[in-house]
């Protein structure tokens, strides 16, 4: 408990440090920078994440480039910050134009836009932000209550170990995607064989790089993630021919009333205890959060008819549970050094860019920065509080916006941001083709989401595979016989078979029609 | 692409859209074991660098392949129609603004390179007539404008290595001009040129949205 409050307290203390910054005009200016780098980011974050068609994964990939001027724990305070922002841009988009920005905000949709027609929006947006708050405060404590002991473990995990925990997260990815498990499980191999590109890890022969040597240090993450969720998405959009449904009632008051905090209050704190729950799981398990939380929602309620029609319960719940596992699904990231989705890949991403290994050794290598991340995790839950509510106004003009003038936009930011991070052209070509190949996909009902975390993952499976096999001199036998390792790996097995049964099946893709 | 109107489609093929998603994996599998196929497998015990991909092309071709048989048997769903419009033409605006940016070789001649001063607005102007919607001079406005916000975003505040104009543009200037003022000086220009431009045109209600498009980026 001591040493929870003392690393809170050197997180927090790495928050809102104050640095003279050079200010032009008046000289060095103490400022809180982190504090003002994390509000930025929020900031940002939900100007682009409110855009429709536009998700956390696309919105990090196309600021990534925004952070890089900063000092590895600033830069990444602010993408905590951008994400943040993003998510909560999906949920206002969600409540307001009914158009789900990504998987999470889905649930959002049903009663948050009834809400919304109903001329409730400001109640609707306010309990989202409220609900989002109270999860981060205990999301944030979970975390640093969970850091320490989770890294100690880490450290008795082998490549066997590691190999097994990334099988049972793919496997994870497999049960939640939506439609056919065949379909996903293909997403996730290709995914895997997409990782491959680029020279052996042992040997440093080329592997189908077509002889190209911009191909040898392999695809980047931030190419693919952009060209299958940003560019593909605009594809994707253009076919529909503009329908945008902008809620034209009044936004009404904010601030919920005594009634709606009263009905929402339990729905909150259920919703943040299986939204952080789920989301510690590897294989994006933050995605099924509310899902779970609005089935039980509307089984526990006194009149399950509301739901659908603009309950606030069916908009505080899942959203304090999205935003509970926004946050707790940085855990694998920080003690295992795994990637639990697409947006931690990004963070992986970001971090090695600024010559950060992420894993168990982050947190005694650079406390600061582990410990300042963590205290960020709240700060930016009280900058969403404090920018989102007044900015709503901002937010509606925005989508009021027609598409053929949002698409450029977002296309040239996607161009700008991708060139930034490595100064090739090569890789805005890439884009494209990625883009290409995720509309494809898409029309062909494959989901890009499982490609993206066999590829986030792909890279350390056959690395911790390889290595796992050559301390066992070939004996595939050691990923049964270590015991964590068989652990994992019968969760999985479990989670595929109940996931096939033909009952399980029926209700699973009920609750994805829901 | 054929289009077909019925739910589902009649002949051997009961399920289009899951025969056309298998061919799709096994040509991508096929692919992958070409690629590879020069590659050592090696042992469990020493893996060479062609396992674990060969052994991934496989298992994604057998996906493929019983999604074709999925498709042969049972009813699905049809391929649908859809417009090439789209991604043709956003995708020539990707390419534009990667062969405009800086110099590439391409072949045998280089392409020029036009900074972000030509290759932005080339490719709004452009990628702008994805939707059947867009219109020149709103696209010129917009191009010129988002260039602007983004060149003081990312040139100026943020000093990214992102190449601004070309240098016969550069050389324009006076040579006292540091890089800044040359940039702040070419958005300015930009911005205006844009709101000129939306100010010249015949009036139409959408002019002011065209507005609004600007300050977003900022």
């Amino acid at each position: 408990m001591g040493d929870l409050l003392a690393n809170l307290a050197l997180g927090f203390g790495t928050v809102l440090q104050v640095v003279p910054v050079e200010v032009p005009g008046l000289g060095p200016v103490p400022l809180p920078m982190n504090v003002v780098l994390c509000f930025v980011g929020c900031l940002v974050g939900t100007l682009i994440g409110v855009l429709p068609g536009v998700g956390p994964v696309a919105t990090i990939a196309m600021l990534l480039p925004i952070t890089f001027k900063f000092d590895p724990t600033g830069a990444l305070i602010m993408l905590a910050g951008i994400y943040y922002g993003a998510q909560y841009g999906g949920s206002t988009t969600a409540i307001l134009v009914n158009i789900p920005g990504e998987a999470t905000s889905v649930v959002t949709t049903l009663d948050g836009h009834q809400m919304a027609r109903q001329g409730r929006a400001g109640v609707a947006l306010g309990i989202a932000a409220i609900g989002s708050f109270v999860a981060g405060c205990v999301a944030t404590v979970v975390i640093a209550a969970l850091g320490a002991p989770l890294t100690r473990l880490a450290l008795v995990f082998g490549p066997a170990e590691y190999f097994s925990l990334m099988v049972m997260g793919l496997v994870f990815a497999v049960v939640l995607a939506r439609g056919s498990i065949l379909k996903a499980v293909a997403m996730i191999l290709l995914g895997i064989l997409l990782s491959t590109v680029g020279a052996d890890l042992e040997t440093g022969q080329e592997r189908m790089t077509f002889g190209q040597s911009f191909l040898s240090d392999g695809i980047d993450f931030a190419v693919l993630a952009m060209g299958l969720f940003g560019i593909a998405e605009i594809l994707r959009n253009l076919d529909h021919t503009e329908a945008r449904d902008v809620v034209r009632q009044a936004i009404g008051r904010l601030l919920p009333g005594r009634d709606d905090l009263r009905q929402s209050g339990l729905p909150i704190l259920r919703g943040t205890a299986i939204g952080a729950v789920l989301g510690i799981l590897p294989g994006n398990g933050a995605v099924l959060g509310p899902f779970a939380s609005y089935t039980l929602e509307k089984r526990l309620a006194r009149d399950p008819s509301r739901f659908g029609t603009g309950a606030i319960e069916g908009v505080a719940g899942p959203e304090s549970a999205n935003n509970a596992g926004a946050q707790t699904s940085f855990i694998p990231l920080l003690t295992l050094g795994i990637p639990p989705n697409a947006v931690m890949a990004l963070m992986v991403g970001a971090m090695t860019i600024h010559g950060i290994v992420p894993g168990p050794q982050v947190m005694t290598k650079n406390a600061g920065l582990f410990w300042g991340m963590i205290a960020s995790m709240w700060v930016g839950n009280v900058m969403l509080l404090i920018i989102n509510l007044p900015l709503i106004g901002l937010w509606v003009r925005l989508l009021k916006v027609p598409y053929r003038l949002m698409f450029p936009a977002i296309l040239l930011l996607c161009c700008v941001g991708i060139y930034s991070i490595n100064a090739m052209p090569t890789d805005i070509l890439f884009i494209g083709l990625f883009g290409a190949v995720g509309y494809a996909l898409i029309r062909l009902d494959f989901e890009p989401a499982p490609l993206l975390l066999g590829f986030v993952l792909g890279k350390l499976m056959e690395e911790n595979l390889r290595r796992a096999l050559i301390i066992s001199r070939g004996e595939m036998s050691t990923f049964v016989e270590r015991p964590i390792s068989a652990g994992l790996l019968l969760v999985a097995v479990v989670l595929l078979v109940v996931a096939l049964l033909p009952t399980i099946r029926r209700s699973r893709d009920e609750v994805f029609v829901e | 692409m054929p289009a077909r109107s019925d739910t589902h489609a009649r002949g051997p093929i009961r399920g289009p859209r899951s025969v056309a998603g298998g061919l799709l994996l096994v040509g991508l599998a096929a692919l992958a074991l070409y690629l590879t196929r020069d590659l050592s497998q090696g042992t469990l015990r020493s893996m060479g660098p062609g396992m674990v991909p060969r052994m991934l092309a496989i298992g994604l071709g057998l996906s493929g392949l019983v999604l074709v048989g999925v498709g042969l048997v049972r009813a699905g769903h049809p391929l649908e129609r859809f417009s090439l419009r789209g991604p043709v033409v956003i995708l020539l605006a990707i390419a534009t603004f990667a062969l405009t940016i800086r110099p590439f070789p391409l072949g045998g001649i280089t392409t020029p390179g036009l900074g972000l001063l030509g290759a932005g607005p080339l490719t709004v102007v452009i990628g702008g007539f994805a939707s059947p919607e867009g219109r020149l001079r709103e696209n010129l406005v917009l191009g010129l404008g988002l260039t602007a916000c983004a060149m003081l975003l990312f040139g100026d505040l943020l000093n990214l290595p992102i190449p601004m104009f070309p240098e016969a543009y550069a050389a324009l200037f006076p040579d006292g001009w540091s890089q800044d003022g040359r940039l702040r000086v070419t958005a300015g220009l930009l911005a205006g040129v844009a709101v000129a431009l939306l100010l010249v045109g015949p009036r139409r209600s959408e002019a002011r949205i065209g507005v609004a498009g600007q300050s977003r980026g900022a």
